[in-house]
């Protein structure tokens, strides 16, 4: 059996897109890509090759899911693990690293392969470096969410590990869907995101009724979740929040810190409505409105209403 | 209750400067501790005052990392420790290590506390790995930690979902800043923190495994921008008039 | 017949022995509180009394009134056996004790008054049952020695009644020696202390030097016995005349605070024991609430200082780190861009740009250094009050620099949300420059940064002749300076928002009228005006922060000036810029507002 790049992720929309990343850096060293499974096959995986490693049991816990990737690893040997960097893979990718003793490349995007060197990108100082980083291989990669495109080549090849029994020290107690966060802002085509130059709660419905009007969805910058509570925290864009990538976003009364552009700068178009011209936010915009968001926003509201 | 918390004195990204050929000027930058850290303390610091013992700051890095201590000593915090001689870097595996042997060398913690993930890189590895390295348990993203009973049960923030679970202590716990409001210390409690003890342990002493490679930095570029930057002029009516018609050229309308 | 006599003559020493009980009991305990007796005191104290008396204030007539009454009939009592065959002390007597009892009747009408609104504030803040009985007594009593004095005013022209006259004195005098003599001890202790002072808990220079050590220094009150001799003299002194709570912008917005209350909370919870300390009984929204806007400080005619206990309580908070993001958040700015909003400091003289306005260091020999402060320099709004400012000097001929990214925040949000430390490390930061600078005059369109450099920088060596910018605009226009053409006086009624921190508490009232009656045609007053004018709700560092509240102080506000019928509000101040324009909107008055500067800067050519 030729090395292969392995691609682990708990969530199965994750686990599609690390197919690519590990295609593609198969194909660039002659290694095979195969999605690694845990407990059992997931329909929504869409994948050449499979392995399935049994006894971890379905959506184990980050402990429980990093010894079975380990153990299946120590027997297997791939030459690379790629880990979803969702907020359970960076658990798994950081233990599976530690207990193999393999380095770890994080929040990668771009990876390459020269030699045994794997190589990678990655954003720091909340997205305003790209830093390219490098390691010798085998080594563990967290891949950042929604850069790659989800795989669509799928095949029947299935292989199987026995982890045997499987126990942590952490125990559930319970699991629940998260409250409230009706909309998922990752999975939005335009976005209106209100910042700090909105004035009170009671103004949030206007630019809801603008999201509606350009079929999308009410995001926010940090102080209005966060500080103000007037959104939930499900709708924060920014470093610490949602990261997301729609084909427009409005970025609405919205300053442009750093740690909001990092949330939103890979969006296709972005348009900034600020009084102040020299607001950081129409650096990073495509279309910029200098005005009072209160006269822009129904303005913009009538014409795309006139335009139907 | 011995609670250990781990601050990172990071790069200021808001200040930082692009040098020639578009690469950053790390080089004397501007440090101040990684924001989110402030949460850990704060938790650190809550336990404290419900459970009695000692706040412990940790950090690594050179004499100026110092400042980032003297930030959580002014909160609070007992005493310090700074591992001279290390770099926090993108190298994870080797900077939990590090931080690993440091709280060892101090002795036994009940808990070790820390940010869910730097302001400067956020890679969000350095916890998980610190507990692998202490060889205890590891919850992640908490928004509350209830200590009973060298049990802690711990609430966890998913991207979809909330997770109850149960750990026994000794153990490593990272916080996301939805857990508490970091206090602000006053002028008064940073010049009584200068009082406070901070140890230095030169990094040689602690005999960190380097690992089997080194992750390595290639080269940094600073981001530019490649977004159009067009400033639409007008009153509101026409100016949202002409953003419609860029839109729709743009195809992002629906 | 012998009895009769006898009980007179027993009841008329003992209503004598009561009098003097009064005086003796004054005398003593202020001697005690350190404040002495002397008659430069007592003669600034009747001299500010009769001011406040004279200017109608019900409060202080009503305060007159009882000082007066009391005062008459005592000396009815005492002068009883001797008081017919005086003709002329008897009708001075009369001329004396009409009017007294006339302020007396007004009192009881406005105490009454005051009891019913009493019993729906208690009941809009939970107030325990304890309190609010406890509450009704004093209140009561209150009443009743009104009563009585009132009643005794009136026996006394009746000579058959003389006995009874004289028994009445003694239930009075019985109560006053009970009840009042703390709160006039208090009210003679701070005579001559104004109401901008600010008790300073520690000074940074001492710490910096070494001669305090750091761990010692103690900020803010977390317990009863922390509290200085003089603010538990303060609390203790609340009788519930309730003329604080009258006027407190908090209470009238439904905010957790009304200063009768929270004194009072105080007072019988330290009697009680106080455990748990202040903070058992008081709430930290209830002390967010206050504005600083010193109404009640200046309205209580027992000199009451409610401010002194609110930034002690509040610095406690400080230091135990209760304090949520915006209030933190604001304070981080401070320490770090050295601006509340924490924009950087490069940018602060930006609204300057383009009008060679100089700054300091490049020309240090001009008259004023014009102390632009930060909501002018950073908020967009208020930068046209800068520039209209600019313009004025310019046009008058004033030669004046600023200090563009030198300029640190004076201070007055920290020390007012209880950071001291970090307030005087600012004060230190800008004394320096403005010495370094020889800086002799300095003008500032921010009444905030006019109150702290003027009443508080000389403590920290920063010693300047501070103006606010409309006494420099008034002068201006006076002198002749600054010509507003007749026929560029706008035709427009406007009424002026007097600043609590230019009127309240640095006695600035005709200087912005004069200014503005140089360019508009017709200045209305607003009912509350002056040293009686009502808070815009920002101040007290409010305006970085929300409190709970069931409606706005600034809508308030903004409707008393609409009730005017003007069709412009002028302010002095830039946060009372902001809050009042925003409301006007929120509220529909239609009214524009605007800065003294800006309608005077239009008019100039």
């Amino acid at each position: 059996m030729s090395e292969q790049v392995w691609a682990y992720s708990g969530s199965g929309e994750v686990q599609c897109e690390l197919m690519s990343a590990a295609l593609e850096l198969a194909e660039k060293s002659g290694r095979s890509a195969v999605a690694v499974e845990l407990g059992r096959q997931r329909e929504e995986v869409v994948a050449q090759s499979r392995l399935v490693v049994k006894g971890a049991g379905d959506d184990p816990l980050p402990e429980v899911a990093a010894e079975a990737l380990t153990r299946a690893a120590r027997s297997r040997h791939p030459s690379t693990i790629l880990v979803g960097a969702t907020r359970n893979g960076r658990e798994v990718a950081s233990r599976v690293a530690a207990r193999l003793g393999w380095p770890c490349l994080s929040e990668a995007s771009k990876l390459s392969i020269d030699g045994a060197q794997l190589q990678a990108n990655r954003t720091v100082f909340a997205g305003k470096v790209v830093a390219t980083v490098s390691c010798g291989l085998p080594a563990v990669v967290t891949i950042k969410p929604a850069f790659y495109p989800k795989s669509t080549a799928s095949g029947k090849e299935v292989d199987e590990f026995d982890a045997g029994e499987l126990t942590g020290v952490v125990k559930l107690l319970s699991r629940r869907k998260k409250e409230a966060g009706a909309v998922d802002l990752r999975k939005a085509k335009a976005i209106v995101s209100a910042g700090r130059g909105v004035k009170r709660k009671e103004d949030l419905p206007m630019l809801q009724s603008l999201a509606e009007e350009l079929g999308g969805a009410l995001g926010c910058s940090r102080p209005l979740s966060s500080d103000l509570g007037w959104l939930p925290e499900e709708c924060h864009i920014g470093l610490t929040g949602v990261t997301v990538k729609p084909d427009l976003y409005v970025a609405v009364g919205i300053s442009g810190q750093l740690q909001h552009i990092a949330g939103m700068k890979d969006s296709k178009v972005v348009v900034a409505v600020n009084t102040d011209k020299d607001a950081p936010i129409f650096q990073a915009s495509d279309y910029g409105i200098v005005a009072d968001l209160y006269q822009v926003v129904p303005a913009i509201k009538k014409a795309l209403e006139s335009r139907r | 209750m011995r609670i250990a918390v781990c601050v990172k004195h990071a790069i200021d990204e808001t200040e930082l400067k692009t040098g020639p050929g578009g690469r950053p000027v790390l080089e004397g930058a501007a440090c101040k501790v990684s924001v989110f850290d402030k949460n850990a303390v704060e938790e650190a610091l809550r336990m404290r005052s419900a459970q009695g013992g000692e706040v412990v700051a940790f950090t690594i890095g050179s004499e100026d990392a110092r400042k980032s201590l003297k930030e959580a000593l002014a909160m609070g915090a007992d005493r310090g420790v700074l591992v001279v001689g290390a770099q926090a870097s993108l190298d994870t595996g080797r900077t939990a290590r590090t931080i690993a042997a440091a709280v060892k060398k101090e002795g036994a913690f009940d808990v070790v506390l820390c940010s869910e993930g730097s302001s400067d890189t956020y890679s969000g590895q350095v916890p998980p790995m610190l507990a692998e390295a202490l060889g205890t348990a590891y919850v992640g993203y908490a928004r509350k930690i209830q200590l009973e009973g060298g049990k802690a049960k711990v609430e966890r923030l998913l991207e979809d979902s909330v997770e109850e679970v149960e750990a026994p202590m000794p153990v490593v716990v990272s916080v996301v800043s939805e857990i508490n409001e970091p206090r602000y210390p006053t002028l008064i409690q940073i010049m009584q923190a200068s009082k406070k003890p901070v140890q230095e342990i030169p990094e040689s002493q602690l005999a960190v495994d380097p690992g089997s490679s080194p992750v390595a930095v290639l080269g940094m570029s600073v981001q530019t921008s490649s977004r159009k930057r067009v400033i639409i002029e007008g009153g509101p009516e026409d100016a949202a008039a002409k953003l419609i018609q860029e839109l729709e050229k743009e195809g992002v309308l629906r | 017949m012998v009895l009769l006599a006898a009980a007179y003559i027993v009841t008329y020493a003992v209503s004598l022995l009561s009098a003097a009980a009064i005086f003796a009991t004054v005398f003593v305990r202020s001697r005690r509180a350190s404040a002495g007796l002397g008659a430069g005191r007592l003669l600034e104290l009747t001299r500010e009394e009769a001011r406040r008396s004279i200017s109608g204030d019900p409060v202080f007539l009503m305060h007159a009134s009882i000082a007066l009454g009391v005062g008459v009939s005592i000396a009815e009592v005492v002068l009883a056996p001797v008081l017919p065959a005086l003709f002329a002390l008897r009708i001075l007597l009369l001329a004396v004790s009409v009017p007294a009892t006339a302020g007396l009747a007004v009192a009881f009408a406005w105490r009454v008054q005051r009891f019913v609104q009493s019993k729906s504030v208690e009941r809009s803040l939970h107030t325990t049952g304890a309190f609010s009985s406890a509450s009704t007594r004093m209140q009561g009593i209150l009443m009743v020695a009104i009563a009585l004095t009132a009643s005794e005013l009136v026996v006394a022209w009746l000579p058959a009644f003389a006995l009874v006259d004289a028994a009445v004195s003694i239930v009075r005098n019985s109560l006053v020696v009970a009840y009042y003599v703390g709160p006039t001890v208090n009210l003679i202790s701070r005579v001559g202390t104004r109401l901008p002072s600010v008790e300073t808990p520690f000074v940074l220079s001492d710490i910096m030097s070494g001669k305090v050590d750091a761990s010692t220094v103690r900020s803010g009150v977390g317990d009863y016995p922390d509290f200085s001799p003089k603010e538990s003299l303060s609390f203790d002194s609340c009788v519930e005349i309730g003329a604080c709570e009258a006027s407190c912008p908090a209470t009238a917005a439904g905010r957790p605070l009304s200063p009768r209350v929270l004194m009072r909370k105080l007072s019988l919870h330290s009697d009680a024991g106080g455990e748990g300390g202040p903070f058992a009984v008081v709430g930290e929204d209830e002390l967010w609430s206050c504005t600083s806007c010193g109404a009640c400080v200046s309205s209580c005619p027992v000199g009451v200082k409610h401010l002194d206990i609110v930034y002690d309580l509040r610095r406690d908070l400080v230091a135990r780190g209760k304090l949520d993001k915006e209030k933190a958040g604001m304070l981080e700015n401070l320490a770090r861009s050295q601006n509340p909003y924490g924009f950087k400091q490069s940018d602060r003289a930006k609204w300057a740009e383009g009008l060679g306005v100089q700054t300091a260091s490049e020309s240090s020999r001009a008259e004023y250094v014009y102390w632009v402060g930060c909501v002018a320099s950073f908020d967009q709004r208020a930068q046209r009050v800068a520039r209209s400012m600019a313009k004025i000097m310019k046009s008058a001929g004033v030669s004046f620099a600023i200090l563009g990214q030198d300029e640190a925040c004076v201070g007055d949000p920290a020390r007012r949300l209880g950071e001291e430390g970090r307030y005087q490390e600012l004060v230190y930061q800008n004394v320096e420059k403005l010495n370094s600078l020889g800086a002799k005059k300095v003008v500032t369109t921010c009444p905030h940064c006019f109150n702290s450099l003027k009443n508080e920088y000389p403590r920290f060596g920063g010693e300047y002749e501070v103006v606010h910018h409309t006494q420099l605009i008034s002068d201006l226009v006076r002198s002749g300076r600054l010509k507003v053409p007749p026929d560029r006086v706008r035709e427009v009624s406007v009424t002026l928002h007097d600043a609590c921190y230019a009127s309240r508490y640095n006695n600035i009232f005709d200087e912005p009228r004069e200014a503005l009656g140089s360019s508009v045609s017709d200045v209305r007053e607003m009912k509350r005006n002056g040293e009686k004018t009502f808070c815009c709700g920002a101040g007290g560092s409010n305006y970085w922060f929300k409190v709970p509240e069931q409606r706005t102080i600034s809508g308030i506000r903004a409707k008393e000036a609409a009730e005017t019928g003007a069709k412009a509000v002028a302010t002095e101040c830039p946060f009372c810029l902001s809050m009042l324009e925003d409301s006007s909107k929120v509220m529909g008055t239609g009214m524009e507002v605007r800065d003294v500067a800006e309608i005077v800067a239009d008019a100039v050519p």
